[in-house]
This record gives C-alpha cells, sequence and structure tokens, in this order.
C-alpha cells in the first residue's frame, strides 16, 4: 500500500484552486530546497563569516557563533525569511479545506468509529494529559500541534499531519511512492530474512499511515499503534477503517506503555525520535525493549540528518530547531543512539545503524534507521 | 460549511508559539509574506487559465498550443499594453512615491 496521497473518506473534499495552491506551495518549497537552500553553506564562507570576523576580529569558532554569523547573511536572512513562510503557506494550503470541509469530515468519522464493519478499534485515554513536550510545540509549524483535541469527533490534528505531511514531503522532492514501512519492511526482508512477527507495534504513529501500510502488507498480523493526541489518533483509526485495513490504535505516552513484557514479536517508531527530548527517547527505546519478545525486532526510523560533514552544515541544518518548531531536530541529530539502545539491554552486537535509500523520489533522499534484537530462544519469526 | 475566509481565520488562529522573524525587522518580513503568498495566488489563477484555454482549444477543436499562439495587433495589442502598463505602475507605486520619509516618533528614539 502506498502511504502517500491515499484516497480515503476521511480527507477534505477540495476544490480545483485549493488543489492548485497546494501544487504551488510544493513547487516554492522544491525550489527553496533545491536551488537556493543548497548556497547556504557557500554564503556562510562569502557573507556570513566574513561578516562574522569584521564585527569580532575573529572567525566563529562555537555552533552559537556559526547561527549568529549566519543570521549576519543577508543572503541566508532571506532563504530563512522565505522557507519559513513557504512552510507556514502549507498549513494554509491544506488548512482552508479542512477546516471548510470539517463537519463532513466528522460525521464520516463517527460513521466509521462505529461501524459494524469496523476491524480495528480505537482506545482514547481521558485521564491522560499529552505530554507538554510534544503537546504544547507547534511542530514544524502545524497549527495547534499534534495533541490538539477539539471535542468529540475531531480529526483536525491528523488531517493536518497527512495533508501537510504530503505537501512538506513532495516538496522535500520525496516521491509519491515513498513509504517509511516500505523502506522498513525492505530492511526487515534484507537483514531479518525470514522474520514475521505474528503481532506488531508502530510507537508515534501520528495519522497511521505507516500503521495502514503494514496491516495492510501483513493482512494476518495484530497492528497495535500509538500516539498522544486523541484528534490524531481519531482520523488514523477512521482513515485505516476507510481503508479496510485492522488497526488498534491507542492514546498512550512513547515514554510509558501499558503494554505486557514481551507482548510484541516486533515494535517499530517511524520519525519519531526527533520529535521527543533526550530522557523521553531514551524511556521510549527502553519500553521497545521491554515490550518486545525474546528474539524480537525493534526498528526506530527517522530522518536521515546526522552526521553532517562539518559544524557548518551542521548549524545550517539546525534551522528547523529555531524556526520550524523542531526544537528536538538537534538533539536528535547528535544523540548517541547506539548507546541508548545498548543501555536499554539490546547486546551491543544486535544494534546496527542503517542508511537506508528511499523507496521513489530523489536519488539523494534517505532514511535512517538503528535497529536492535532482544536476546532470546527465537530468532525466527 | 465554512466559508473560505471563516476556515482560514480558524486554522490562523489555533497557531501556537513565538514567531521570530529572520529578516531584519518584523515589518519587512511580513511585506515578504504577502509577496509570497501573493505569488502562490498568481500560480493558482495562471492555472486556471490554463484550463480555460486547453478547454476552449478542445471545444475549437484545435491545439491549445495553436490557440496560445495568437498575437494581436493594432487597437487590441495597444488596449493590451496599457492594461500591462497599468498593472506595472500599481505595483511600481511606491517606486515613484514623492513623500519623503517622515522621521516617526519610534525611529527618532
Amino acid at each position: 500500500m502506498k502511504v502517500r496521497d491515499v484516497q480515503h473518506a476521511v480527507l477534505p473534499q477540495t476544490t480545483v484552486e485549493e488543489r492548485s495552491r497546494q501544487g504551488a506551495v510544493v513547487a516554492l518549497r522544491r525550489l527553496l530546497n533545491a536551488k537556493v537552500r543548497p548556497r547556504n553553506v557557500e554564503i556562510y564562507d562569502s557573507e556570513a563569516a566574513p561578516a562574522f570576523a569584521e564585527r569580532h576580529g575573529r572567525r566563529p569558532q562555537s555552533e552559537e557563533e556559526i547561527r549568529e554569523a549566519f543570521l549576519m547573511a543577508p543572503s541566508y536572512r532571506l532563504w530563512s525569511a522565505a522557507n519559513r513562510s513557504a512552510q507556514e503557506m502549507i498549513w494554509v494550503s491544506v488548512g482552508q479545506p479542512i477546516y471548510r470541509d470539517l463537519d463532513r469530515m466528522e460525521a464520516v468519522t463517527e460513521e466509521l468509529m462505529h461501524s459494524p464493519a469496523r476491524r480495528g478499534s480505537l482506545t482514547l485515554d481521558p485521564s491522560y494529559d499529552p505530554s507538554p513536550e510534544v503537546a504544547d510545540v507547534d511542530i514544524h509549524l502545524q497549527p495547534g500541534g499534534y495533541g490538539m483535541d477539539r471535542g468529540e469527533n475531531d480529526v483536525v490534528a491528523g488531517a493536518l499531519y497527512e495533508l501537510g505531511g504530503n505537501v512538506f514531503s513532495f516538496g522535500q522532492g520525496i516521491g509519491r511512492g515513498d513509504s517509511k514501512a516500505g523502506v522498513i519492511l525492505r530492511l526487515l526482508e534484507e537483514a531479518f530474512t525470514g522474520f514475521k512477527p505474528a503481532r506488531m507495534l508502530d510507537i508515534g504513529c501520528s495519522a497511521g499511515a505507516a500503521s495502514a501500510a503494514y496491516a495492510a502488507h501483513w493482512p494476518d498480523v495484530e497492528v497495535h499503534a500509538l500516539d498522544l493526541g486523541a484528534g490524531m489518533l481519531r482520523y488514523a483509526h477512521a482513515r485505516a477503517e476507510s481503508l479496510g485495513v485492522a488497526v488498534h490504535f491507542h492514546q498512550m505516552d512513547a515514554s510509558s506503555l501499558t503494554f505486557e513484557d514481551d507482548s510484541f514479536d516486533l515494535v517499530v517508531s517511524h520519525n519519531l525520535m526527533h520529535e521527543i527530548g533526550e530522557e523521553k527517547r531514551q524511556a521510549m527505546i527502553r519500553e521497545s525493549f521491554r515490550v518486545v519478545r525474546p528474539g524480537g525486532v525493534v526498528i526506530h526510523q527517522d530522518v536521515a540528518i546526522r552526521n553532517p560533514p562539518t559544524l557548518v552544515h551542521q548549524v545550517e541544518r539546525d534551522w528547523d530547531t529555531h524556526w520550524n518548531g523542531e526544537v528536538h531536530w538537534a538533539t536528535y541529530a547528535t544523540a548517541d543512539l547506539k548507546a541508548d539502545m545498548i543501555a536499554a539491554g539490546f547486546p551491543a552486537d544486535t544494534v546496527i545503524e542503517h542508511d537506508l535509500a528511499a523507496l521513489s523520489g530523489m536519488m539523494n533522499n534517505r532514511w535512517y534507521a538503528i535497529s536492535g534484537r532482544k536476546p532470546g530462544q527465537d530468532n525466527n519469526g | 460549511m465554512k466559508s473560505e475566509a471563516e476556515a482560514l481565520i480558524e486554522l490562523i488562529s489555533s497557531a501556537r508559539g513565538a514567531r521570530k522573524p529572520s529578516l531584519a525587522n518584523r515589518e519587512t518580513e511580513e511585506v515578504l509574506n504577502i509577496a509570497l503568498a501573493t505569488l502562490i495566488e498568481l500560480a493558482v489563477a495562471n492555472d486556471r487559465i490554463d484550463r480555460l484555454e486547453r478547454l476552449v482549444a478542445q471545444l475549437r477543436g484545435e491545439d491549445v498550443s495553436a490557440l496560445r499562439d495568437i498575437t494581436y495587433e493594432g487597437d487590441v495589442a495597444e488596449e493590451r499594453q496599457q492594461a500591462t502598463d497599468g498593472l506595472l505602475m500599481r505595483a511600481m507605486r511606491i517606486m515613484l512615491d514623492p513623500r519623503e520619509e517622515a522621521v516617526t516618533e519610534k525611529a527618532a528614539d
């Protein structure tokens, strides 16, 4: 199952002008990324570092000084302002049809959530207060953030996430055929030959695109998925039901799972680590170790922004921390994730970092993943 | 169903956090945002014109490139030129504004 640009009943019904607008924002973002942003490191040498040296009498040394230097360069500032504006226009281009068509979307959601034919389930926890380090931030400027819940049948956070994610990804050059679940399924085939789970967990599932893709790929596997926001999860649940796949969604904190020890064969997370701070990430990895069975596999996948060639590249990449609501971007990019996995209990010889090619899109699109295997009796599926 | 403007106001009012400008001041950045949003709307309008051109070409039973290859001369060309000049003058207004910059209280501080 492809996961991007999938047609289902919970999507807003867009007008041709709204689709045109989304396409134009995609084009603007793609050009800013492909044609303007690559100049930033050159601009650092030609404008930023000399401006800093003129003011301070020496070249920038630390991350903070490099960031200060970048902001002294008018060309960098113009790119930064335009990139921020383009990011905000993503939300305008997808948010307008969502809020306009919301009554219908909520009615469809209610119908799907209560349909006698539903295949999966949704378990919300009204006593759970979504973790503020995630819920209080408009991550990548998504208005209202991931934890937004506007009431009984609200799906805005999920709809914004899926539609905004599509516009964002296409603007990054990620192809419509790409799928993070697909990349992990390929990794499982290549690196864990013969492994097939009976029960799996997707931690931090957001709008449930990957969870639904796993359920479609393995119809006989019991797929569970969790996230923190009720609005996100209602959308994910209704989306999965509309697509006819069985996923069991749970409202839960990634760092404190209510599942039994050793209860899953496979635990995955997609693009979760860069959205949470260090303590929560380490707790999440410990929980993934706890709930996977002996012999089971854990794979945490995320964006390929780690290991930049120079400190200047790292600071340039870190734009998202300061301007795009990705407050844990740098924390993730510089974390020792192998150490986190080993500290969680995974034997060092099972912990492997993977540099994975995307399924489609531009040649240089990569994904990062780190996998580990819980010691135990059974290493097969 | 909400109107476009109502939907946008609901969306815009749900955004949280501080918005720090990248440019030297907030006003400049806000103007850039308006210019870029207008650019996106121009792309939307161009798409609409393109659809209409293709539809007209289809109705006329000719290739769309033939329809687009119409060059006007004489009065029609002059009328188009004046319309273009008018559009450009409206955009260039600030460059020709004769008024000097007033020193505001804020600037004087």
